[in-house]
Parts: structure tokens; C-alpha cells; sequence
């Protein structure tokens, strides 16, 4: 049931990203999920850049350069759900892919009714999330 | 009282009634010597060789003085003399075993208190805990995800022709870690919810702060708020019970939370540790949130006293009890422009004075 939108929610992100970015943005508050994050990108030849926060990753300017982002839910500050608003009003529709260990339905829909393409549950599936990233880098 | 044997007791009875009888006998004081003789035996040995030392001391009295200036015999001011003697050699006697029992419950009924103040505030730590299962469920949660992935990673490496071994070494020891820090989550929990009695040791008070930060972080991050601590540089080392000063920080902190849970604007907690006057560590917690209504300043710290739907009202006063007990001081106060500070004073204990 979720696939047609996940599908559709791609289709409609990538339109707004230019073509030769190719760059993964992380952001989350915890340290150690960054850097298992960035591991496993570099370990399938992905490059990447990783936030502590959202207002870290906004202040970057980074957000125009960013093919993909995978931003955890719950963080001090400023959460993923209102990054993810933020930069829908910036029109800077950035396919997303969240990770969170709260991620209840209400939640879930929400994040993909404003155009995240994936919405995991800590500890995640590797090959799911990986998966998730390829398909937005190559629509 | 429980320092010399029994022995000892009536050896004492016996020593001060000998000693008393040489000094009193020159200077022709029987009643005081011999009185003072029975206080020290009564105050020091007990009821036993107070006993001892009256029946010794009555002894001596009839046998040296009591006809010594008394004349002619049977004369009635000397044999009332000696029975006021007697009287107030009994009364002592019995008036020191009643202080020294009393005392004794004194002791007894301290000890309850305290082993029963222990008992409160684990419970109340456990209580507070018990409400942040999923934050802590959290807490752990994310180093495991972590582990997974990394773990996953290392694999990764090493499927590949030919095998990348100083990656997967990398994520191997990246695994290592996240796991690491979930045992250590694991095991500060544990700690708050250990049974034992109060000790008095040297204890790191910034140690305490980053421990309490690590376990409630999920909890502010929940209602999006950020915690910054400025501890100061040096150990901020005090003499205390760990886990009960561990059980006040928490209190705050959790109060602090709770006070910004529904505010609109910054939601900023802020944790400071520095040196105070007269050699004092000051913790103070700071937050922006609804703050203290005037009319309640002076109730937040009674028994009872809660402003929160399933509040106890017993964490502001076991609080400050703690600190007191640690010859210290909790007091609350408005922030000029928005929520309240807690300051907690405590003697500091500098590496210095041993």
C-alpha cells in the first residue's frame, strides 16, 4: 500500500534535484548512528556528509548540493519532520529517508505525505535503506 | 558505652571509687567526691557498675566520714546526710541509664529514618525511572542500531574480491564501540535501581551530570529540547552518597523537562557546575519553561506539594533533604526572562584536603 506513494513521492522529489548532485546528506544527533551511517555508504562507494542537527545541516547551504537525505525523526532542536518542512518551503524537495526508533503511523504518514521516500525503524535493514538511497540518487 | 567490656565497666566503677576516697578524704568532701565518682562510672559503665560504684561509694562514705565529724554518735544531721547521699548517688545512677536509653532508641530510630529515607528515594528513583522506560528503551536502541549496521558494513568489506581488511577492521572496531556504550547505558540504569545504604564517598559531581544527561537526553529530545552543561574543568569532587546526589539531578532535570514540555519558543535546559563562596560547588539547572508562580515559591519544596497530574510531590523535598544532609542547600528561583533555575550548594571536597 505504501509503495505507490513511496514510488510517486520519488518521482515528485526528483524533479526538483539537479541532476549532477550526487551527494548523501546524514543528519542525527547521535554520533555513533553517523558514523555507522557513513560506513556503510562508503563501504558501497557512496560519498557523504553528516549534520549533528538540523539547523547545522541548513546553515550549510549544503541542502541545494544534497541528492539524498536520511535524517533521523527525533533530535534536540529542530526535529526531521520540520527540517523536512523547512525545506519543502524553501522548495527544496530532497528525496528523504528517515530512520527513527519512535515511528508510529501517524508519524510515518505524515513524513511521506510531505514526501519522505522511506520511513525505517531503528535497527533497520541495511539492503532496504541502501536500496532507498540508490533509488533516489538514480530518479 | 560500647567501647569498654564489661569488665572494664566495673573495673571503672571500682578505679573511680578508689580515686574518689584519697581526694575527698584531705579536703573532708565525701559527698561530692564520691558523687562525682558514681556520675562518671553511671555515665561511662552503665547501669551495672553504676550500681557498683553507689553501693562502693556508700560504703566508704559510712565507713570514713560519716562519723568522722559526727558527735556524739546517731547524731540525726549525719544519717540524714547520708541518706541524701545515698539518694542522690541512686538518683544519678538512674537518671544516666534513662539518658543513656533513651539515647540508645535515639540511635535506633536515626537509623530506621535513614535506611527508610534510603528505601524512599529508591523507590522514587525507580518511580521516575519506571516513567522513561521508552527513552531508556530508546537510549540502548540506538547503539544497537548502530552496531547492526556497522556490523553489517564489516561484512561488506570482507565479501568483497579481493577482501578490504582495513575497513572492515574499521567497522569492526566501530561495532565494538556502539555495543559498548549500549552495556554502559545498560549499567547505569542498574545502578539507580541498586539497593544499599548510604555511604559517604569522593564523588565526581560532573561525572553525576554527564551520567544523568546521557540517561534523560531521549527523554528532552522527545519534546525537542536541547541540553547544554558548562561544568567546570576540574572534578567538581564532594563527600556524599552517589546515588542519592545522583537521584537529586535527576529530580531537577526531570522537573526541568517536565516545566518545558508545552512551552512554545527556545526549550533550552542548561546545566552548570562551578565554585561557589565558602567553598562551595554550585550546580544550577535552568530551563524555559513555565517557571514558578509567585504564590508557589514557597510550597514547591513541602511533601505533598505537586503541580503535575500524576506527581507525587515528593521529589522537590527529597531533594532538598538530601542536600541538607549533605550539609548543603536546594533553592529555586525566577529567571529574569523566562522559566526557573535550581541551585544546589554542596561543601566542596578539594583533592587537596585529602
Amino acid at each position: 500500500m505504501i509503495a505507490p506513494t513511496t514510488e510517486e513521492a520519488i518521482r515528485l522529489a526528483s524533479m526538483a534535484i539537479p541532476t549532477r548532485a550526487k551527494k548523501v546528506a546524514i543528519v542525527d544527533d547521535d554520533e555513533l548512528m553517523r558514523n555507522a551511517l557513513q560506513g556503510m555508504l562508503k563501504s558501497v562507494g557512496l560519498q557523504s556528509q553528516a549534520f549533528a542537527s538540523a539547523e547545522e545541516f541548513l546553515k550549510s547551504g549544503q541542502q541545494h548540493e544534497t541528492a539524498c537525505l536520511i535524517a533521523d525523526i527525533r533530535m534536540p532542536g529542530m526535529s526531521g519532520l520540520e527540517l523536512q518542512a523547512q525545506l519543502n518551503a524553501e522548495h527544496c524537495r530532497i528525496p528523504t529517508i528517515f530512520i527513527t526508533a519512535h515511528g508510529d503511523t501517524k508519524m510515518r504518514m505524515q513524513a511521506l505525505r510531505a514526501g519522505a521516500v522511506e520511513f525505517l525503524a531503528k535497527p533497520f535493514d541495511d539492503d532496504v535503506l541502501l536500496e532507498s538511497v540508490r533509488a533516489a540518487l538514480e530518479a | 558505652m560500647n567501647v569498654l567490656s564489661k569488665i572494664q565497666r566495673y573495673g571503672l566503677a571500682v578505679i573511680s571509687c578508689g580515686v574518689a576516697l584519697p581526694v575527698a578524704w584531705p579536703i573532708d568532701a565525701p559527698a561530692s567526691c564520691l558523687l562525682l565518682a558514681v556520675m562518671v562510672s553511671s555515665l561511662f559503665g552503665g547501669l551495672g557498675p553504676g550500681l557498683l560504684s553507689v553501693a562502693l561509694s556508700a560504703i566508704a562514705y559510712e565507713h570514713f566520714f560519716l562519723w568522722r565529724t559526727a558527735s556524739p554518735p546517731h547524731e540525726p544531721a549525719a544519717l540524714l546526710r547520708f541518706t541524701a547521699f545515698l539518694v542522690a548517688t541512686l538518683l544519678v545512677t538512674g537518671l544516666m541509664e534513662m539518658k543513656r536509653r533513651a539515647e540508645h532508641s535515639r540511635t535506633r530510630a536515626e537509623e530506621a529514618l535513614r535506611q527508610a529515607n534510603s528505601d524512599l528515594a529508591r523507590v522514587s528513583r525507580a518511580t521516575t525511572m519506571g516513567e522513561f522506560t521508552a527513552s531508556l528503551a530508546h537510549e540502548v536502541n540506538q547503539p544497537i542500531a548502530a552496531a547492526v549496521t556497522d556490523a553489517n558494513t564489516c561484512l561488506r568489506w570482507l565479501m568483497r574480491d579481493p577482501p578490504d581488511l582495513e575497513e572492515a577492521r574499521e567497522a569492526a572496531s566501530r561495532t565494538i564501540k556502539d555495543a559498548t556504550r549500549a552495556a554502559e547505558i545498560i549499567s547505569r540504569v542498574r545502578q539507580l535501581f541498586k539497593k544499599g545504604t548510604p555511604q559517604r564517598e569522593l564523588v565526581d559531581v560532573n561525572e553525576i551530570i554527564r551520567e544523568m544527561v546521557v540517561l534523560l537526553r531521549s527523554e528532552a529530545t522527545r519534546y525537542s529540547i536541547s541540553i547544554q552543561t558548562n561544568l567546570m574543568a576540574t572534578p567538581a569532587h564532594v563527600m556524599g552518597d552517589r546515588l542519592q546526589l545522583q537521584q537529586v539531578l535527576m529530580n531537577l532535570i526531570v522537573n526541568s523537562i517536565d516545566a518545558m514540555r508545552n512551552v512554545n519558543g527556545t526549550r533550552e535546559l542548561t546545566i552548570d557546575s562551578q565554585p561557589g563562596e565558602n567553598d562551595e560547588l554550585v550546580i544550577s539547572i535552568s530551563d524555559t519553561g513555565v517557571g514558578i508562580p509567585p504564590q508557589e515559591a514557597d510550597q514547591i519544596f513541602n511533601a505533598f506539594f505537586t503541580t503535575k497530574p500524576e506527581g507525587t510531590g515528593m521529589g522537590l523535598r527529597i531533594s532538598r533533604s538530601i542536600a541538607e544532609a549533605h550539609g548543603g542547600r536546594l533553592r529555586a528561583v525566577m529567571n529574569p526572562s523566562r522559566g526557573a533555575t535550581f541551585q544546589l550548594s554542596l561543601p566542596a571536597k578539594g583533592d587537596g584536603q585529602g
